[in-house]
């Protein structure tokens, strides 16, 4: 469903003394219907890049660099009609809960922000939103008249799923979705995704540095360092036979529940 | 002859007054910290924990107000003890604290060996600039930092070499205890054990007593520390040695927080994941009774109406839940 | 007890001296380019400041000083912030080429002295009127502006926010200005009491060493002739410390009711 071939992005910075960071290197995974994917990789891995590519935020730099969605080819020039239903099949979620919304605003501007990806929607906006808060278990009355700093943390990354729901796109790149969240909250909130999963057949792409995280939701995970996929395999085959000696130390270094290290 | 403790705290008491309201964020904590061990403390955000940390270490700064109960470090009372006394004999020497987001906490306009010579030249005047070097460097070396690192800025380093030099410098004048407030939250894993064995290191070879290692995350916990005291809405919930608090957790709270934890292990995996419903309370206004009964599936008429004590289970096992009751009160 | 706040105090001082300016010479009638009247006169009923040793009266010479320093800041401030919001945020949005060749421009700008290059362009024009000297403070003092708007804008296009407006399918210009430009309002806004303030200082300085406007008069110019004619050694009090504590007064205002501002604007700082 999804394709992403030799994604490239390189930085270049200076006037005169030019210094190149290479931020994604040739980067190439596929991901199908109802799979959820991890891209593991701890800061400065790329990988925030490559799920910027792929939502069309950010250019690659290499004019070999590809993303296919349903075999279309995302980044050629688009009307806004063509746009607007990439969109709608290809959304996201961030890290950081507060930085997700205008502070300015009311949270309420988050979903119906949304309703702009349908060219004419009929049906009343307002249950649909209602409805979308209840399924995160929000009660509207409690939500939208607040502004962001009104809320919690878990709270607000949970209008983000509702928002997701509401547009029930076809993949959804979760970065790094409930790190800035309360342990107690992280639960609902993964569950709200695997729910996304099971009840829509929507595919995830869950960007995170937390090997547990991805270990337990994936169905495949894809591990990057430096700006390339070093590792690539089921989560049972990563964890227990890893071929690279970076996901080797990554392993070695996750601090476990129920084995103690003999290292340290 | 019993040796006494390092630390031991009696329903010490610290309050946020506010004008909004007073946030009870230490709120009757009673504690021992014994000799040569790293004791965890874990809570979840706002649960009071660093403020704890701030007042272990006697930092309380207005807003943060002292409300009560007693703190005693090696014997002394440290709420009697004098500005002069917590200035010149017990900051740096007795206890020590990384506060969080330390990894700004060094003055960035000096090289680190100009700032272990600040800290061992106000300890002891006498001592000349090649002693310093000296014991700088036998010090990192001891630590297995590299000694180039003295000659380097603070932001010159990286992010998990700066925080071992903290920690190194911190602990120049061999404090009893060490305190760390969430020291590999902002690192990379692999930083993280790298971190961690320097604390290890540290207690292991005496440098320091003991390390109170305050923090979210349970897993870090699990490998590092000995005891293990949860915290929760300002009050300790259960305590105990660390595989027996893991193993069979006594507080629905911790069993909550322990199920809440996910590692790459197929154990885990085949658990699953439960959540707490709800959210931490406003410590400011907290409910009746129990303070965990509104997110408790085991609540019961009597949690809400009044509060359970920390109470002893024997073995060194303590927990706040009447669900345990059984044996005497602490 | 009533609960003054600090916004309440700058304001009610701002608007008092505006009032004075605008308001003042709508009342009293007295033409400050007198120069007929008895010179260096003590307080009276027919002038309440006296008058100067060129024979004008003080009172006049302050309100219309008062509107002059006042339109000075204005349009000096509003020509530095135009300047300054369409380059800077041109510069932080696009980045690029177009970035780099600005943000060379500005390093310049900010490198050179600005006073020099005010006194340099004052003197070689010779007759210059306020608008003018508006003007020159305005186009020396974009660069400062520019930088710091070209700062906010960075920031804030990489905040998710700014992602989740570009997938809504919002257009790039609806993006830039409802989670940009918006957010960007109340730095703006200051940024603009500020350089109004910083202007008006720069005018009197200017003023001072005789590099300011050649018409009209204007706080600075007010100071500039108590000084030319030793008001301080001959104790004519009312000549120069009435322009002096009043432009101390505007900016210093000025100054409490940008950063009370920020406050309204932003709601994460207003104290619940």
């Amino acid at each position: 469903m999804l394709e992403v071939k030799d994604l490239t992005k390189v930085y270049y910075s200076g006037f005169f003394k030019r210094t190149t960071i290479v931020a994604a290197d040739n980067v190439s995974f596929k991901v199908g219907e109802g799979e959820i994917v991890s891209l593991v990789g701890e800061s400065g891995s790329g990988k925030t890049t490559v799920a910027k590519i792929i939502l069309r935020i950010l250019p690659p730099t290499s004019e070999s660099s590809k993303v296919f969605f349903e075999g279309k080819d995302v980044w050629m020039p688009k009307t806004l009609k063509e746009l607007k239903w990439y969109w709608r099949n290809v959304h996201a979620i961030f890290q950081d809960p507060f930085a997700s919304f205008n502070s300015i605003y009311r949270v309420v501007r988050a979903l119906q922000q949304a309703f702009n990806l349908w060219e004419d929607l009929d049906g009343d906006r307002d249950r649909m939103i209602a409805e979308a808060l209840k399924q995160v278990g929000l009660s509207p009355a409690e939500v939208l008249g607040k502004y962001p700093h009104e809320l919690s943390g878990g709270q607000r990354q949970r209008i983000m799923i509702a928002r997701c729901l509401m547009i029930r796109p076809k993949l959804v790149i979760a970065d790094e979705p409930v790190s800035m969240v309360d342990a107690s909250t992280r639960a609902e909130i993964l569950k709200l995704f695997m729910e996304m999963r099971d009840q829509y057949r929507t595919s995830l792409i869950f960007i995170t540095h937390d090997l547990g995280l991805a270990y337990y939701v994936s169905d495949r995970i894809l591990v990057m360092y430096k700006g390339t996929i070093i590792e690539e395999g089921s989560p049972g085959e990563v964890m227990e036979s890893p071929k690279h000696s970076y996901t080797k130390n990554l392993i070695k270094s996750v601090p476990l529940l129920l084995r103690k290290w003999t290292d340290i | 002859m019993i040796k006494m403790l390092l630390l031991s705290s009696d329903n010490l008491k610290a309050y946020y007054v506010l004008s909004e309201g007073t946030v009870r964020a230490v709120n009757g904590v009673s504690m021992e910290i014994d000799h040569e061990v790293i004791y965890g403390l874990i809570g979840e955000s706002g649960c009071g924990k660093s403020t704890l940390a701030n007042v272990l270490m006697m930092r309380i700064i207005p807003p943060l107000k002292f409300m009560g109960g007693s703190l005693l470090l090696n014997g002394v009372d440290l709420f009697k003890a004098s500005d002069e006394y917590l200035r010149t004999r017990v900051w740096g020497k007795m206890v020590s604290m990384i506060p969080q987001s330390a990894l700004s906490a060094l003055n960035p306009t000096e090289r680190v060996r100009d700032l272990i010579k600040y800290v061992l030249k106000t300890h002891n005047k006498e001592l000349t600039d090649t002693e310093i070097t000296e014991i700088a460097r036998k010090r990192f070396e001891e630590l297995n930092l590299p000694t180039d690192a003295l000659n380097f800025y603070p932001h010159e380093l990286s992010g998990g070499m700066r925080q071992r030099v903290t920690i190194a410098i911190s602990t120049l004048l061999n404090p009893d205890l060490l305190i760390v407030d969430e020291p590999t939250s902002a690192l990379d894993v692999s930083t993280q054990k790298v971190v961690l064995k320097l604390l290890k290191r540290l207690r292991d070879s005496k440098i320091v007593e003991s390390i109170l290692f305050v923090t979210h995350d349970i897993a870090v916990l699990r490998q590092i520390a000995d005891q293990i005291a949860v915290m929760y809405a300002g009050k300790i919930v259960e305590m105990g040695q660390m595989e027996q608090v893991m193993q069979d957790p006594k507080h629905p709270y911790t069993k909550a927080l322990v199920n809440s934890v996910l590692t790459p292990e197929p154990e885990i995996r085949k658990r699953g994941l439960t959540y707490i419903p709800g959210e931490p309370p406003d410590l400011s206004n907290p409910p009746p009774g129990c303070k965990f009964h509104p997110r408790c599936q085991h609540a019961s008429e009597v949690c809400r109406a009044e509060e359970p004590t920390l109470r002893a289970l024997g073995n060194g096992r303590y927990s706040a839940c009447f669900l345990n009751e059984s044996t005497t009160e602490v | 007890m009533l609960k003054i706040k600090r916004f309440d105090i700058g304001i009610t001082i701002l608007m008092l001296i505006v009032l004075l300016g605008i308001i003042g010479p709508m009342l009293r009638n007295v033409d400050p380019f007198d120069f007929g009247n008895l010179r260096d006169m003590p307080p009276s009923w027919q002038h309440p400041l006296g008058t100067d040793s060129l024979g004008r009266d003080l009172l006049a010479q302050l309100m219309y000083g008062i509107k002059t320093s006042l339109y000075v800041g204005l349009i000096a401030a509003i020509i530095a912030v135009v300047i300054g919001v369409v380059l800077g945020g041109i510069s932080g949005y696009k980045r690029g080429l177009a970035d780099e060749s600005l943000m060379s421009v500005t390093n310049i700008g900010l490198l050179l002295p600005s006073i020099l290059l005010m006194v340099m362009i004052a003197a070689y024009l010779k007759v210059r009127s306020p608008l003018m000297v508006a003007v020159i403070i305005g186009v020396t003092s974009w660069p400062g502006m520019a930088r710091g708007i070209r700062a906010q804008t960075l920031s804030l296009a990489e905040r998710e926010h700014v992602y989740l407006s570009i997938m809504s399918a919002y257009r790039a210009s609806r993006v830039l200005f409802e989670d940009i430009l918006a957010n960007m309002a109340a730095y703006i806004f200051t940024s603009f009491i500020i350089h109004m303030s910083g202007a008006m200082l720069a005018e009197a300085g200017l003023s001072l060493i005789g590099a300011g406007p050649t018409m009209g008069t204007s706080l600075g110019l007010i100071l500039f002739w108590a000084q030319t004619m030793y008001a301080i050694s001959r104790g004519l009090w009312l000549w120069f410390i009435p322009p002096g504590a009043i432009l101390v007064a505007l900016a210093s205002s000025l100054f409490i009711v940008a950063s009370s501002l920020d406050e309204y604007f932003n709601p994460r700082l207003r104290s619940k």
